[in-house]
């Protein structure tokens, strides 16, 4: 906060401007790094990052690949459409680790191919979401017990009063079925929490000496929330970005689930859909089981890297 | 004492009311503006223009927004939902047979979770930092980033498909040979509702536990607690009497959250185990387009949610003595 004072026209008074905050930056990461979960968290993103990045060199095939026909265009014979889904095996003429669904493209190369949607939706659907309900907290809370916290809180209470899945699929059919609508309706619908815990951190901050002093500066209300107040409930709105980017993973499967999802777009939740369209719930166990371990080991991450951030934005004392 | 007063009571229930007329307002406006109708379902080749210009004024389709819009907000008020043309019958009839069977399965669901979630909250947040901790919150996380219809269909093949303990479908037996005494239903019920109630259970918990842990984690650091531990009462005393009721006070308001979960929840839940309930309903008349049935199920939910945000702010002035609403200050 006592850098304004230092002149910023040079580039090392740059560097040394941004100096606390690498400091800064730097205790917070030895102390996320304490924490086991977070760790986790962020090893499993990784993983799923670099497979969301360089699908075609963590599959075994690419997705045009079917066993039985490889890449070429072409029919089955009926003995070999009948052996499908083929099991995980050993020795099987193609190389499908994690076996076949029933049109017989490898499910690890599904999976894999699906983890960048999955990431988008997240990432999308949590930033959005924070980007609607951090500055609506954030106002409603610097302007407490006024008409326009009055007026947030009774919008915010309306949208409690419509159930969130129902909800969303009225949204999904009202403007069609893709992931840019899925992703907009899971942010139309889920930045009602963040909202209000922002709305209640920035409640007790307001009242800090510092937004005081700065007022008395002649600081004007804008200044005072995004320079002084925001910086503050970032790490809370981070851990909010987190939950909700894991809900909307989560949300995007259940909307596969009841025949909600882009049928264009590869991903786990259609993966599901398509072993219950199919038949194939308790006969499949090797398509079955992946796409829902995908899901929970991403939407986990999600919550695990969240939660970690709480611990080190607000450190508890071990009793 | 009355901690709540009259004017108090009578703002909030007036504000109620004003949300339920917005709520409705939105619900008329997002259902009609949904693609397709549900005349297109009923549309058969025999039938030429002047038919279906017919079924719709019969359906009161070409009248004018507005007075549609009217008629829906004064007909819901005096509780007259109209007829569903998909079901063929009265919607209240249609809402009304399937809202206990809702009720029955969310009743037990959230009864499931305030006791469980809480108690394990109670637990890792006494115990916060420790590896016993660090292990539980790490699962339930896991657990609760499970997709609920995959988990039912786990549970599904693993109890029903594997071991044929329980029923996967339906809330009784269907057949004629079953005896239908008031023992034998009762029984039945129970077996058809085991697996669908784990099901919700097993993940949604974890809500309550959420809230509960960091809560207890402060109440540790209260001058009250110390002093219960000066006086050299059991940790266990000290966690459950003085600790864990203090700290139960904002759950009893995140009830309202965990409220909404089990409604996404069962949504999912009712049409993986094909539970006749009000979820079903949603989703099926939704994407059917049956106007009436989908606006009266989203206004029962709808006031089921409210009727209990205002309870939970009611419940919240006597768990908490030093909250007063209206009061002067």
């Amino acid at each position: 906060m006592s850098t304004e004072t230092e002149s910023s026209s040079q580039f090392d008074s740059l560097k040394e401007r941004w100096r606390p905050r690498i400091e800064r930056f730097r205790r917070g990461w030895d102390r996320f790094t304490a924490e086991k979960m977070g760790v986790l968290g962020v090893v499993i993103m990784v993983v799923f990052i670099l497979w969301a990045l360089f699908p075609d060199f963590f599959a075994p095939h690419s997705l045009e690949w079917r066993a039985y026909l490889g890449t070429e265009p072409g029919r089955m014979t009926a003995e070999q459409s009948e052996s499908l889904p083929h099991p995980p095996a050993f020795g099987d003429p193609f190389w499908a680790p994690l076996g076949t669904n029933y049109g017989g493209e490898g499910i690890l190369t599904l999976i894999i191919h699906a983890a960048d949607d999955a990431l988008y939706i997240g990432f999308a659907a949590g930033l959005l979401s924070s980007l609607v309900g951090v500055p609506l907290g954030l106002i409603s809370g610097f302007y407490g017990n006024t008409w326009i916290d009055e007026i947030i809180q009774r919008i915010v209470d309306v949208m409690f009063g419509l159930p969130f899945l129902p909800f969303l699929i009225v949204l999904v059919a009202i403007r069609g079925i893709t992931t840019t609508n899925i992703i907009l309706g899971i942010a139309v619908t889920s930045w009602l929490n963040n909202c209000i815990v922002i709305r209640g951190a920035t409640l007790s901050l307001k009242e800090r000496s510092y937004v005081e002093s700065a007022k008395v500066a002649g600081a004007s209300d804008t200044r005072i929330v995004f320079r002084h107040i925001m910086p503050n409930v970032l790490p809370l709105a981070f851990v909010f970005l987190a939950q909700d980017a894991a809900t909307a993973i989560i949300a995007q499967a259940s909307l596969a689930y009841l025949g909600l999802a882009d049928f264009t777009a590869n991903s786990w939740g259609l993966m599901l859909q398509n072993i219950k369209s199919g038949g194939y719930v308790f006969e499949a166990w090797w398509w079955l089981i992946p796409p829902g371990v995908c899901i929970m080991l991403v939407a986990a991450a999600f919550y695990f890297v969240g939660f970690s951030m709480e611990d080190v934005t607000n450190p508890q004392e071990d009793s | 004492m009355t901690r709540i007063s009259a004017r108090y009571l009578g703002k909030r229930l007036v504000v109620s009311y004003l949300t339920l007329l917005v709520i409705m307002s939105l619900l008329f406006v997002l259902i009609r503006s949904m693609p397709g109708s549900f005349i297109s379902s009923m549309i058969t080749p025999e039938l030429d223009q002047a038919d279906i210009q017919q079924l719709r004024r019969t359906w009161g389709l070409n009248e004018p927004i507005w007075s549609q819009y009217l008629d829906f907000m004064i007909n819901y008020q005096t509780g007259n939902f109209g007829r569903s043309p998909t079901y063929k019958a009265p919607v209240w009839d249609v809402i009304i047979s399937r809202l206990p069977r809702t009720l029955v399965l969310f009743g037990a669901a959230f009864i499931a979770q305030f006791i469980i979630g809480p108690l394990v909250g109670m637990y890792l947040g006494w115990w916060r930092g420790t590896r016993k901790d660090k292990t539980i919150f790490t699962s339930s996380l896991a657990v609760y980033s499970m997709p609920a219809f995959w988990l039912a269909w786990l549970f599904i093949w693993l109890f029903n498909y594997e071991l044929g303990w329980f029923p996967s479908t339906y809330m009784f037996t269907k057949f004629a040979e079953f005896d239908w005494t008031v023992m034998n239903i009762i029984f039945d019920v129970l077996k058809h509702i085991t697996l669908p109630l784990i099901s919700i259970a097993f993940v949604s918990w974890v809500g309550a536990m959420l809230v509960m842990r960091p809560e207890m984690n402060n109440v540790t650091s209260e001058d009250y607690v110390f002093l219960a531990q000066a006086k050299g009462l059991s940790e266990r005393t000290v966690m459950i009497k003085h600790a864990a009721r203090n700290a139960l006070i904002p759950v009893a308001t995140q009830a309202i959250v965990g409220l909404a979960f089990l409604l996404d929840g069962s949504v999912i839940i009712e049409n993986v185990f094909s539970w006749p309930g009000l979820g079903q309903v949603i989703v099926t008349s939704v994407l059917s387009r049956d106007y009436p049935v989908s606006q009266a199920a989203f206004f029962m939910l709808a006031i089921l949610i409210i009727v209990m945000r205002l309870l939970t702010d009611i419940a919240y002035t006597y768990l908490d003595p030093r909250i007063k609403f209206g009061g002067d200050s």
